[in-house]
């Protein structure tokens, strides 16, 4: 058996802030905001640019572990403002789908509430965007998770994987406090839910003990849903009720 | 160099020097020239840089005013008045309209009648011969005031018919130094005068300020500095402070400390003789026939609390006890008030409608007050200089006293307020801290200059260090701060977005990048961070809301109370604080923790030094009359103070042992499992705070527990649940170490992230104001904590991170004087004792007990302290 700390489902495991599928060489991942960086400068904030550099040095590492890749899906997200694209979108998206389409045989985009219109960026690429999607055999279905869908595949689905959330956690001792993005793990209705984190090292994340979640899948009872923390490396943190000051 | 002003001009001398209107009018008005303006007013008149350091209402104003005044009479006269402004004066207070009116335009006002009718005379004269000019009937010297309120059409007025006296703040300053056309009356400027200077040298504004004196001074080099100050130390570095440096040494600056013309009747009063064995009860209702007892033998009174609530509080109970004699008579006035209230009180306390006002710091500063023939300070005001600037708010021309009390309500209180006193008559003052090298502001200051127009980056430089908060100002640092606005952060490609400024290596230029430069400039300038209250909620329940300052200094898993229920801290998120109620259990950090001004570090080493004598009486084994006579000869104190004081130091020096100056006794006192280190390191809390967090730092990496906290003027407290291996912590925190050890400490702390966000805004690194929006402090908050992650990637040392860092250990703590605290160890100077006790010993009570003040009611308080008296005399009867 594999390690806990690993494996969040029997059948993939974590790499990093990613979802790896090592049978079938699925390599899931979620909430880019491409541009992110940008949308604060353009409201007064200098935010320096790490996000893009950041990320494609720690994909080079999750596919130096993961090998070639069949396909890549992005849970939604891949850019951040809603109604335009910016210059450092444009850039970063059409940078950010070559890499992809270097390491991966095919790309998956899923639609999130960010990427109003990816289209033009995208269908340069001849990639298609779609709602969801969906693996047959395994009953899987990715679905970015800003809204819960009604179709004849979510109802099949055993297992559901979303982004959007950009789940974390803050760890406090004494009067320093930090936030660690997470993966996590519970139920919807019958069906395995899982959280992805964010892929954006600007964004710190939601504190799931803090404030109000979005997702309409985790407006339930998360005292069962497990966690892994993403730090130097990723750890199995147990339940949420275990976790100190939940309540 | 500075120089002080020894002799005093004559009445006549001075008299001789003035312009006849203006010497008829002074007679007329005042008769003679108060001791300040004895001083100060030949040498304004002979254009010399002068710091006047007077109590207030000793006609400070006026003595920088008449001479300005004379001589812009003359030009008048002289029809040499030309369509500029010849005296800046700048004030830290936006609400200077009542001052300027009495200083400036009444007194022009009326010379303006006295030679209306001077011309009458003449006039018919003049009609026979058949020439009169009305320009001969008017001084038309003008005064204007500019802040951040005054209306566009009013600034174009400005433009055309320029003020003569040119009324601001220093923020309006900065933005006018950046007015191309209004700028341009600013040349050749002859005085700037800064107001109420020991109010602005000690914080950001102050450097802030310092900067656009030197901007200033650039465009106006004959400019005269006058600085208007109460009594403050040390005075030489606020003369530096007022007049900047050249060619690298300090300017030419006369000093003027004005004895006061004024008796000093100063007392601590206690409402009884004995403070620690008495009901809660009868202390507070001793306390309102004592305070009713002062108010009824005054015309009016002024009530100093130290914190907000507290002023509440007293103006309930005096209306509650003495309804027949208190009712719309009693006003409050603190900052949480609105402006009308508080406007509306000082109107009716000017028009002498009120028998007493109640304040906690709002009514320090500035605005005339009107006739208040008594001050009453309730609890310690902490420092010499603060206790005589309210008490400075009392006094009346026709009085030849200031007359003080202040009330203390326990033993600690009574032996702080005492040596204050001591002091106050004595005249020593408690000096201030100028901040060195702010970089927030530097960056702001540099992104003004080079907006001015392109220039020589060495002529920066110079212009900089000059100011005295940056004169020891690196090149390095100077060159970081460059980078920052320049943009080398970040790689080239991407620069032109992130750079203020360009900076060309080669021909050494820097200039402004950008259109919007000016514009961002001028609505984002400023030093005072956007005041934020924090909700406090449960889940999403409101409960009420805190200070910003109050969330700095909570850790998860402090009790505090609000609205009378005690909470439980659990996290902050953006401008919420999260709490879960708190049933009985004591709070760890008081409410008004943040309110409380600290106790300063030099008034700290006077009361130390007198626990050093007092040790040395009761060594030497003294008779009790003998060391009471000492007492009492020694601090000014009446009897029941000098028997409370004895009782007091005798019990601790029975039971324990006496801490002093030369001695830190770390008591420590066990409860079951729990072990309490008391640390008797009577310092203040600035110091105490630095020095707490190392050692809690240290002692928790020892231990790999967390430690608790808890910190008061008089020393702090560690608390644990282990063995405690106390003499290995104290070798790990060394003087070389300690700010190491606190930057460690205050890393990810709330403290440190909310400072960066004033220090990232102070050096637009947020913009507050940004293309027609504003940005709340909740939003600049959530821009700093990412950006705080973003700036550690590119360097653990960048500059406006190093200057938050800066900012929370010299400003906010006060890590200069902790290092020589552990400095005086190293040397051997000061010892540290371990003594084990268990019972906290007599000088422990108030620091074991504070922060548990607020739950514990009062009586249980008492109740606590006539306990473990009890229990203290008991034991040192056998002695």
């Amino acid at each position: 058996m594999k390690p806990k700390e690993k494996s969040i489902l029997s059948n993939a495991e974590i790499i990093g802030l990613s979802l790896f599928f090592p049978k079938e060489k699925i390599l899931v991942l979620t909430d880019l905001h491409l541009g992110y960086e940008e949308a604060l400068i353009k409201q007064g904030t200098l935010m320096p640019k790490f996000n893009f550099d950041d990320s494609i040095k720690r994909l080079n590492k999750i596919f130096s572990e993961a090998g070639r890749i069949k396909k890549i899906i992005v849970l939604g997200d891949l850019k951040h403002e809603f109604g335009v694209i910016s210059e450092q979108e444009w850039s970063e998206v059409s940078r950010m789908l070559a890499y992809f389409s270097f390491n991966s045989e095919e790309i998956i985009l899923i639609k999130g509430n960010h990427d109003k219109i990816l289209e033009p960026i995208a269908g340069w690429k001849n990639l298609e965007i779609k709602e969801s999607f969906f693996l047959e055999k395994q009953k899987i279905l990715f679905l970015h998770g800003d809204r819960i869908p009604e179709s004849k595949e979510f109802n099949s689905a055993k297992t559901i994987v979303i982004g959007h959330e950009h789940p974390a956690i803050t760890l406090t001792e004494g009067i320093k406090h930090e936030k660690f993005k997470c993966f996590v793990k519970g139920k919807y209705e019958k069906k395995t839910l899982i959280v992805l984190p964010s892929f954006n090292s600007t964004l710190e994340g939601q504190d799931l003990l803090k404030g109000k979640l979005l997702s309409p899948f985790l407006h339930q009872d998360l005292s069962e849903f497990e966690l892994w923390l993403v730090a130097d490396k990723t750890y199995f943190f147990g339940k949420m009720k275990e976790i100190e000051g939940f309540n | 160099m500075i120089s002080f002003q020894k002799e005093k001009y004559s009445d006549k001398e001075i008299y001789g020097m003035l312009h006849p209107l203006l010497r008829d009018w002074f007679k007329e008005k005042f008769g003679s020239f108060t001791e300040p303006q004895k001083y100060a007013i030949p040498n304004i008149h002979n254009k010399e840089n002068t710091l006047i350091s007077a109590v207030t209402g000793s006609g400070k104003t006026l003595s920088a005013f008449t001479a300005i005044l004379n001589e812009l009479i003359f030009l008048s006269e002289q029809e040499k008045l030309e369509n500029k402004v010849y005296a800046v004066y700048i004030s830290p207070l936006k609400a200077l309209n009542n001052d300027i009116r009495r200083n400036l335009i009444e007194p022009l006002r009326e010379i303006q009648l006295k030679l209306e009718e001077q011309n009458k005379g003449k006039k018919k004269e003049k009609k026979l011969l058949g020439k009169v000019s009305s320009k001969e009937n008017k001084l038309g010297i003008r005064v204007g005031v500019r802040t951040g309120d005054t209306t566009a059409s009013e600034k174009s007025k400005m433009l055309r018919l320029a003020p003569h006296i040119l009324i601001t703040t220093p923020e309006s300053l900065a933005i006018i130094l950046n007015a191309p056309k209004f700028k341009e009356k600013l040349r050749e400027a002859k005085w700037l005068v800064i107001d109420e200077i020991h109010a602005l040298a000690n914080n950001k504004r102050g450097s802030h300020l310092a900067i656009s004196m030197e901007r200033l001074q650039r465009i106006s080099p004959e400019i005269t500095r006058i600085g208007l100050s109460a009594t403050i130390a040390p005075i030489e570095e606020i003369a530096k402070f007022l007049v900047g440096l050249e060619k690298g040494k300090t300017r030419k600056c006369k000093v003027i400390e004005a004895k006061l013309e004024k008796k000093l009747n100063l007392k601590v009063l206690s409402p009884l003789p004995n403070l620690v064995d008495v009901s809660q009860e009868e202390i507070h209702r001793k306390l309102y026939e004592l305070l009713d007892k002062l108010i009824q033998e005054h015309k009016t009174t002024l009530i100093f609390t130290n914190t907000r609530s507290a002023t509440e509080r007293v103006v309930h109970y005096l209306k509650d006890k003495f309804p027949e004699k208190y009712g719309a008579n009693i006003g409050a006035h603190h900052s949480s008030l609105s402006r009308e209230h508080r406007l509306n009180t000082e109107e009716r306390l000017k028009k002498g409608e009120l028998k007493v006002v109640v304040s906690s710091t709002s009514l320090e500063l500035g605005i005339d007050i009107g006739f208040i023939d008594l001050v009453v300070l309730l609890g310690s005001p902490k420092s010499v200089a603060r206790a005589l600037q309210r008490v400075g708010r009392s006094g009346h021309k026709l009085y030849d006293e200031i007359k003080g009390r202040i009330i203390v309500l326990d033993r600690d209180d009574l032996i702080e307020c005492s040596v204050l006193l001591k002091n106050a008559l004595e005249n020593k003052i408690d000096r201030i801290q100028i901040p060195m090298n702010a970089l927030d502001v530097l960056a702001q200051q540099i992104y003004g200059i080079a907006i001015e127009e392109s220039q020589k980056i060495e002529g920066v430089y110079e212009l900089i260090t000059q100011a005295y908060p940056y004169s020891s100002l690196k090149r390095s640092q100077f060159f970081e701060i460059i980078d920052y606005l320049s943009g080398e952060f970040v790689s080239l490609e991407s620069r032109h977005v992130y750079a203020k400024i360009w900076f060309d290596k080669e021909t050494g230029m820097i200039g402004k990048r950008g259109k919007m430069a000016r514009i961002i400039y001028m609505t984002n300038i400023g030093t005072i961070p956007d005041e934020a209250r924090i909700t406090v909620k449960i889940k999403e329940h409101k409960i009420g809301s805190i200070d910003e300052g109050f969330l700095e200094r909570l850790k998860k898993g402090d009790v505090f109370v609000l609205g009378g229920q005690s909470y439980e801290f659990r996290f902050a998120s953006g401008m919420t604080a999260q709490v879960i109620t708190a049933y009985q259990r004591p709070p760890t950090v008081p409410a008004w923790f943040s309110e409380m001004l600290p106790l300063s570090f030099d008034l700290a080493l006077e009361i130390q030094k007198f626990r050093k004598l007092m040790e040395q009486k009761f060594k030497a084994k003294k008779s009790k009359k003998e060391i009471q006579e000492f007492i009492k000869t020694y601090l000014y104190v009446e009897d029941n103070a000098v028997e409370a004081i004895y009782n007091y130091f005798n019990e601790q020096f029975l039971f324990l042992e006496l801490p002093h100056i030369k001695k830190i006794l770390i008591e420590v006192f066990s409860e079951g499992q729990t072990r309490h280190v008391i640390f008797h390191s009577l310092y203040g809390r600035r110091v105490n705070d630095a020095l707490s967090r190392a050692y809690a730092f240290a002692l928790s990496k020892l231990i790999h527990k967390d430690v608790e906290l808890t910190v008061t003027d008089n020393g702090f407290v560690l608390t644990a649940n282990t063995k405690l291996p106390l003499e290995k912590m104290l070798k790990l925190v060394t003087s070389n170490e300690l700010r190491k050890i606190c930057v460690f400490a205050i890393e990810r702390t709330e403290v440190l992230n909310r400072r960066f966000r004033h220090c990232a805004v102070r050096s637009l690194m947020i913009l507050r104001n940004y293309k027609g929006r504003t940005k709340t402090a909740g939003k600049q908050q959530m821009a700093s904590r990412l950006l705080i992650s973003a700036v550690k990637r590119i360097d653990e040392n960048f500059p406006i991170l190093n200057e938050a860092r800066r900012e929370v250990l010299e400003d906010l703590m006060d890590i200069h004087n902790a290092e020589k605290v552990l400095q005086g160890i190293e040397q051997g100077l000061i010892e540290t004792k371990i003594v084990f006790s268990d019972i906290p010993s007599p000088f422990a009570f108030n620091l074991f007990l504070q922060g548990r003040m607020d739950v514990m009611k009062m009586e249980d308080k008492i109740e606590f302290i006539k306990r473990l008296h009890a229990q203290i005399q008991e034991r040192i009867k056998t002695k």
